[in-house]
């Protein structure tokens, strides 16, 4: 099991999307939960706690990715063994790119109303 | 021509190619229909596939001689819904995929230097069902009887009271056994990737293709479910009216779209990816160098396979979906761009940095470049919501999904097609013919779906049968038309040519096109056994690195090289590094696979006439054949009762807690966990978003019996865990009693969940919320019937002696099932007892 959270174990090549993938589904499953259970009133602009919710969750979501990505180039600069080395930068790459696809799915929270 | 009767052979090298021969020899007559190898089966599948490709082709030709002239009556306008459906139908689901399955089959061993895949029975019996399912589907058109709710059958549409022939049911169970095919090549080709690698290649150096394939079949095994489970429900609702897609009893046509399109646009990456990766194997051939920025492609393939999870959303934009939330998925689909924008960089740059050939292969990867580009500029544009609201339905779409599809698969194919035909044959093809088809191919198609997108932005709907001339839609259907028929002209002169090529086309030499992967370096035609000896590797590019390896293969001079014990044997090696762990021995020839594959075409057949007794027999037939296949395993005397190696080499797999076997039903199970989790999205969106659904204020299902239940499936697994453990630790004492203990305790789970149901008194065809709640417990009592059996099947072959601590295996893969049936069965109670029970029900 330590060695799946290496950060140079090829299982990191999955991990940003995985993350990326589960709070996708959190917020627009969460939304559509919300939309239907507790919608907000139809004149109210983008401050809604939905779009609140959506923000906060995106920017937690993207610190999170920043931080596994440097935590991957600091391994993979570690690492002694080639394949690690390719691992870890692979894997920084794509935790990176997790992170730009969260802000920018999120993103639109800003601007739209959630239920309309 | 065959390199194995090279006259400089030693005696002793010859005598050991005849001994691979024999004990690898493919049947002919009969006997033919046993055939597990995967050279041969990657074969049937392709030519399987060529035929479905001129079915759907002629379908397509039928289409555009409909709508080539306004007011055309050619064809009826149900006939001609039932033709694009089916062209549609026929295209995706018994061409495109299962031709890219047949070909990574019969790629991948050669590719990572192994002699077949790790389950041979598994790729025959899938190549059955897609046969059987295929035949059985096609057999719809012939009957009049062809499904015309359009290739996404979208509900209510298809459902029984606006489809109420057998159209519907010809597609919902066609397609259902042909995806078992489609899971079954899956599972095989993750776990052969990951486990059976020669020696020394690690995972960063296995070839791209064999990353892509890896991604594609993730993506099956994950992709599909979906659209099984969405089968199944809509085929329950069609034979027994229980309402999961019908509004009035609380169940929502729109979970048909998402269950749909949450396998439906995966596909499209499904379908991309391998053809990619004959574009990253094919350019650095012939750009003369090793492709730039490997690292990057494989970034970039996994970014692919996760981000096309995310778009389902976006085939849906007109629903009534809030814009915050159709927001998500426009910017996702965007997304998607950077990846494949990525891949084409490298592809360009490896041959701006090499010294590129001109060839027939590279002129098709040229057409593809064109054309792929071209249709992922118009899916960008369709991931703008306010533009795909303009054009959603029209002929704008199926022009983008055709230069998606077609450059992103048909091209690259076809490429490949000429770069591996005398690999496959030993023949060259005829450079003249195959230049002038891709000229009639290349501006045929552009032809007919350039000038498709001005159709379609002029307004003209995908699916009318005809249009009036007023419509101004005249020229441009006829020069689509015109382009059609030139395509098919293309695609003649293509078969002219291969078929020409295998008795005119030059001898091929050994590596015709100087390529670096090890599939040139073995006799062409290929021997079933591929190679006589397993290279250790550490290279991407082995036969640009060792250009001798040829030679010193075929002289024995490498691993693995005896056959005296007379079994099947391929490298079992690390998925990580490519050291090797364990000998794999391989099944031979069994007539089970199609033994199992014809008595589930006997369900599906009998489920289509609605003769449900003759399907529950047949389905008892077909698990009774199944688990006579799984008999032949372990130390079975047509297995491996001998457990002998050469002197240094690793154990025989079976002899191993961690052979190939634990990770097939590992990557099953996320196939099944995949069918789960979209049941479980079924019930919670069903409760959430259909305006007629009715959660009762208690939930109708006994407490204490599913906890009962529960608590007989965690005690054999704490069981089974336990005689685990004492194997490992090579004690075997009381392990077939304990085996039976567990099979009693999953039958006494088995008989509770009966209870459960019976005691329910559940009214399935009245409400969504019974008939999911009623699905859900037949779920898991099949599961647990599963376990039961297993554990009983266990308990007689450790009486026989096929597994014991010798031959540890098979309890550890039987485990596996019980550990996955303890995660559902909680998780499941969670979901329609507790959060029913304690949210309350609406009055």
């Amino acid at each position: 099991m330590r060695h799946l959270l290496s950060l140079t174990h090829p299982i990191h090549l999955v991990g940003g999307h995985t993350i990326w993938g589960i709070w996708f589904i959190a917020i627009y499953g969460g939304l559509s939960v919300a939309c239907s259970v507790a919608p907000p009133a139809p004149g109210r602009d983008t401050l809604t706690g939905i779009n609140v919710a959506v923000g906060v969750s995106t920017l937690a979501t993207a610190a999170l990715l920043v931080w596994l990505t440097w935590a991957c180039v600091r391994a993979s600069r570690r690492a002694g063994v080639r394949r690690e080395r390719f691992f870890g930068l692979v894997s920084a790459g794509n935790y990176l790119f997790a992170v730009g696809a969260t802000l920018f799915v999120g993103y639109p929270a800003v601007f739209l109303p959630p239920c309309l | 021509m065959s390199d194995t009767k090279d006259a400089s052979l030693t005696p002793d090298t010859r005598q050991l190619h005849e001994g691979l021969a024999r004990v690898w020899a493919n049947p002919r007559g009969l006997g033919a229909l046993t055939v597990v190898n995967h050279t041969t089966l990657g074969l049937r599948f392709m030519a399987t596939g060529a035929v479905f490709f001129l079915i759907g082709g002629l379908l397509a030709m039928l289409i555009r001689t409909q709508l080539a002239f306004p007011d055309n009556n050619f064809m009826s306008n149900e006939t001609y819904n039932q033709v694009f459906t089916m062209h549609g139908t026929v295209m995706m689901f018994l061409f495109a995929i299962p031709i890219l399955e047949g070909l990574a089959i019969y790629m991948i061993p050669k590719m990572i230097g192994a002699r077949d895949l790790v389950c041979p029975r598994l790729t025959a019996f899938g190549y059955f069902c897609y046969l059987f399912g295929g035949i059985i589907l096609t057999a719809s058109l012939f009957l009049d009887m062809a499904p015309s709710s359009g290739w996404f059958m979208y509900t209510p549409l298809s459902s029984g009271e606006y489809s109420p022939g057998s159209g519907s049911d010809f597609w919902l169970l066609g397609i259902t056994f042909v995806e078992i095919s489609a899971l079954s090549a899956g599972v095989e080709l993750v776990v052969s990737i990951l486990r059976t690698r020669t020696e020394g290649m690690a995972l960063h150096k296995m070839p791209l293709f064999a990353w892509y394939i890896l991604a594609m079949a993730l993506m099956i095994v994950v992709g599909f479910p979906p659209l099984i489970l969405g089968s199944i429900l809509l085929e329950l609702e069609r034979a027994t009216g229980m309402p999961f897609f019908d509004p009035a009893g609380g169940g929502d046509p729109v979970l048909w779209a998402h269950l749909f399109w949450l396998f439906g646009h995966p596909e499209v990456y499904i379908i991309f990816l391998p053809g990619a990766g004959i574009v990253a194997t094919l350019i650095p051939v012939f750009a003369r160098r090793p492709i730039v920025g490997y690292g990057w492609v494989v970034a970039a393939i996994v970014i692919m396979g996760f981000v096309s999870f995310g778009l389902w959303v976006h085939h849906m934009f007109t629903l009534g979906i809030p814009q915050l939330a159709t927001a998500f998925f426009s910017a996702a689909s965007m997304l998607v761009a950077i990846p494949t924008g990525i891949q084409l960089f490298v592809w360009l740059s490896t041959l701006w940095l090499g010294r590129p050939i001109m060839s027939l292969p590279m002129l098709w990867i040229l057409g593809f470049l064109v054309i792929f580009v071209l249709g992922g500029l118009t899916g960008v544009m369709l991931a703008l919501v306010p533009f795909n609201w303009q054009v959603h339905d029209t002929h704008f779409v199926v022009a983008h999904m055709h230069y998606v599809l077609v450059g992103g698969m048909l091209f690259p194919l076809l490429a490949g097609l000429y770069y591996w035909l005398p690999q496959v044959s030993g023949r060259m093809p005829s450079e003249r013919l195959g230049k002038w088809s891709f000229w009639l191919i290349f501006l045929g198609f552009n032809l007919t779906f350039l000038i498709m997108h001005w159709t379609g932005l002029l307004g003209m709907r995908r699916r009318v049968f005809t249009y009036d001339t007023a419509m101004g839609w005249d020229i441009y259907n006829l020069i689509s038309s015109i382009g059609g028929f030139m395509m098919a002209g293309g695609v003649a002169l293509l078969i002219i040519d291969v078929a020409l090529h295998f008795r005119f086309g030059k001898p091929a030499p050994q590596n015709p096109w100087n390529a670096d992967g090890l599939e040139w370096a073995m006799p062409k035609p290929p021997t079933p056994y591929n190679f006589v000896s397993l290279p250790r590797l550490e290279t991407r590019n082995p036969l640009w690195d060792v250009p001798e390896l040829p030679r010193t293969l075929l002289e024995g001079r490498h691993g693995l090289a005896t056959i005296d014990h007379g079994r099947r044997e391929t490298w079992g090696s690390d998925p990580l590094t490519g050291k090797l762990r364990e000998v794999v021995h391989l099944p031979t020839n069994s007539w089970w696979p199609l033994l199992a594959a014809l008595s589930l075409a006997v369900v599906c057949i009998s489920l289509l006439v609605r003769l449900y007794p003759l399907a529950a027999v047949a389905t008892l037939i077909a698990v009774g054949f199944l688990l006579r296949w799984s008999w032949e395993n372990g130390a079975h005397p047509k297995a491996a009762p001998d457990a002998t190696v050469a002197p240094g080499q690793p154990p025989l797999h079976s002899r191993t807690m961690n052979g190939p076997g634990v990770w097939t039903m590992s990557v099953s199970h996320l196939a099944n966990g995949s069918l789960y989790l979209s049941l479980l999205f079924g019930w919670f969106y069903l409760w959430t978003v259909a305006p007629e659904w009715r959660m009762p204020e208690t939930s109708p299902l006994s407490m204490p019996l599913l906890v009962a239940a529960g608590l007989a499936l965690t005690l054999g697994v704490l069981l089974l865990a336990k005689l685990v453990r004492r194997l490992r630790r090579r004690h075997d004492a009381g392990l077939r009693a304990g085996m039976n203990v567990a099979a009693a305790l999953g039958a006494l789970q088995s008989t509770l969940l009966i209870g459960v149901v019976w005691l329910a008194e559940l009214a399935p065809t009245e409400s969504a919320h019974d008939a999911t709640l009623l699905v859900a417990l037949l779920y898991v009592l099949i599961h647990a019937l599963l376990g039961a059996l297993l554990c009983l099947l266990q308990g007689l072959r450790v009486g026989y002696g096929f597994v014991s601590a010798e031959v540890p295996l098979e309890p550890v893969v039987v485990l596996r099932l019980w550990y996955y049936n303890l995660v559902v069965y909680w998780s499941l109670f969670v979901a329609i007892w507790v959060i029913p029970t304690v949210l309350g029900g609406a009055p």
